[in-house]
């Protein structure tokens, strides 16, 4: 992505300390770095020349000249001001502020806002691993149903086998097995969206609404998946469904989550690792 | 801004309260406190505050002094929309850059260039020697943007980040979710890009 300045046509005593010159024109370097790099320096005058670009680069930086708005901004700032205090007291999002003070008082949940990325593909991939572990036991352990191998051979729509599924006792991986072959582009007017919802918000099994949310995700140019994946968010109580939920909407970039997110993030039932989940997709969401 | 409750503490030493006397706590913590509780009018101080510094952010990002106002004006927006997401003692500072960070990105995708490898044909050395040697002859200042301009945008961010904005590269980490290290790392890589733009 980046322009590598790795220089290959380099000498070698040049290009092992390459990556520490602009370390050594900022003055960060550790005494014993510092020393290497300097002994160096008193024999090569191309790096001289380098180190003395940075220096000239950072004077000049510090000189640029700082641009200054004009002073509409101001007079658009009071005036955007005076229209959101107008509208306080019917204002949608005064309940939420109204709230905050309360739950700041009870427990409080510390920001973590910006975990490091492995951490969250940690969680990510335990929650893909659940799904991936239900559907090995299911196909291994269990032999298919003949509701479901029948309904393998007739071919009915995904919306019926999972009605079907959902009214007679299927097993978990068979419903599981029947969302996550969910056709991946969607038709108009197909229900498999909305049966995917419904199994997202009414599955007993967590797996089975995991899988839901997944194969929602895959029909994400739907316009319905953003908000039905919006409006099951306070219907979850499975921490894995939940985080994954919040993984989802942060990736489709769905600001309309905001409200739901600032609202499980104070949900005392929710495990401290969803608040912190939901609080760090808030912070990428606005 | 630091130094705030350090004067306030001085002031207090000097000016010890009186029943009609009302101090009012001047942290932009304190202040976003008070915002968060409907009391909007908190937000002007720190409108004062930051409003230059996001604004010069915003310019060396977007290179557009017009834009740039617009996507100030819409972080304080977004200050008072998402107010709730705030917590308190959670560092302000922090917290409305990468507000302003989101809005860049948003508008940066909603105006994306079309695909024309335009970024392709700028970082090529001969257009960018061409325009620098004219423009080196006008202004020296004008150069050193151009050169700033001709950088990825993550590359500049985190010199504009580090070098105008005064954020360390703890902070910088933070804010890019990743150590702080790295956050040098990345800043050298983009010292080292810039300095090859500017003296090629």
């Amino acid at each position: 992505m980046h322009t590598s300045f790795t220089s290959h046509n380099l000498p070698a005593s040049c290009a092992a300390l390459e990556d520490l010159l602009p370390a050594y024109a900022e003055g960060e370097l550790a005494p014993d770095e510092r020393a290497h790099v300097e002994a160096h320096l008193a024999t090569c005058p191309a790096c001289q020349e380098k180190i003395a670009q940075y220096q000239t680069l950072g004077q000049e930086l510090v000189g640029l000249p700082l641009a200054c708005p004009t002073p509409e901004m101001r007079t658009d700032f009071m005036a955007m001001l005076q229209r959101e205090k107008a509208a306080l007291p019917t204002a949608q999002i005064a309940p939420v502020a109204e709230a905050q003070p309360k739950v700041e008082q009870e427990a409080k949940v510390l920001s973590l806002w910006n975990r490091p990325a492995t951490r969250q593909w940690l969680q990510v991939a335990a929650s893909l691993l659940l799904v991936a572990v239900g559907v090995v036991l299911g196909m291994t352990l269990r032999p298919r149903s003949e509701q479901f191998a029948a309904s393998q051979t007739r071919k009915p729509s995904l919306a019926t086998q999972l009605a079907t599924a959902a009214t007679q006792p299927a097993t978990a991986s068979d419903r599981i097995q029947l969302v996550s072959n969910a056709p991946t582009v969607n038709q108009q007017n197909d229900a498999t969206v909305l049966v995917l919802v419904n199994t997202l918000n009414t599955d007993p099994n967590p797996n089975v609404r995991l899988a839901a949310c997944e194969a929602l995700y895959r029909l994400r140019q739907d316009p319905r998946v953003g908000s039905a994946l919006v409006h099951s968010l306070p219907l979850q109580t499975d921490p894995n469904v939940q985080i994954t939920l919040i993984e989802l909407l942060v990736e489709l970039r769905t600001p309309e989550a905001v409200p739901q997110l600032e609202r499980l993030a104070q949900r005392r039932d929710a495990l401290p690792v969803v608040r912190q989940q939901a609080e760090q997709g808030i912070g990428l969401l606005i | 801004m630091a130094l705030a409750p350090v004067l306030l503490s001085n002031y207090r030493k000097t000016h010890p309260f009186t029943p009609n006397q009302t101090l009012v706590e001047t942290t932009d913590e304190a202040l976003m406190t008070q915002v968060q509780a409907d009391n909007l009018d908190q937000l002007v101080p720190l409108f004062e505050r930051y409003h230059q510094p996001l604004f010069s952010f915003l310019c060396r990002l977007t290179g557009d002094r017009e834009v740039s106002q617009d996507l100030t004006q819409n972080v304080f927006y977004r200050v008072l929309k998402y107010r709730a997401s705030y917590h308190a003692g959670q560092p302000f500072r922090a917290w409305i850059y990468q507000l302003a960070r989101n809005v860049h990105t948003d508008h940066w995708q909603q105006n994306r260039r079309p695909a024309s490898d335009v970024d392709q044909i700028e970082h090529t050395a001969s257009y960018g020697r061409s325009a620098l040697a004219h423009a080196a002859a006008t202004d020296r200042d004008a150069a050193l943007q151009e050169a700033l301009a001709l950088l990825p945008a993550d590359q500049r961010e985190i010199l504009v980040l580090h070098r105008f904005q005064g954020f360390d590269y703890a902070e910088i980490g933070e804010l890019l979710g990743c150590t702080a290290g790295a956050a040098r790392v990345k800043a050298h890589r983009a010292l080292e890009a810039l300095r090859k733009i500017y003296f090629s």
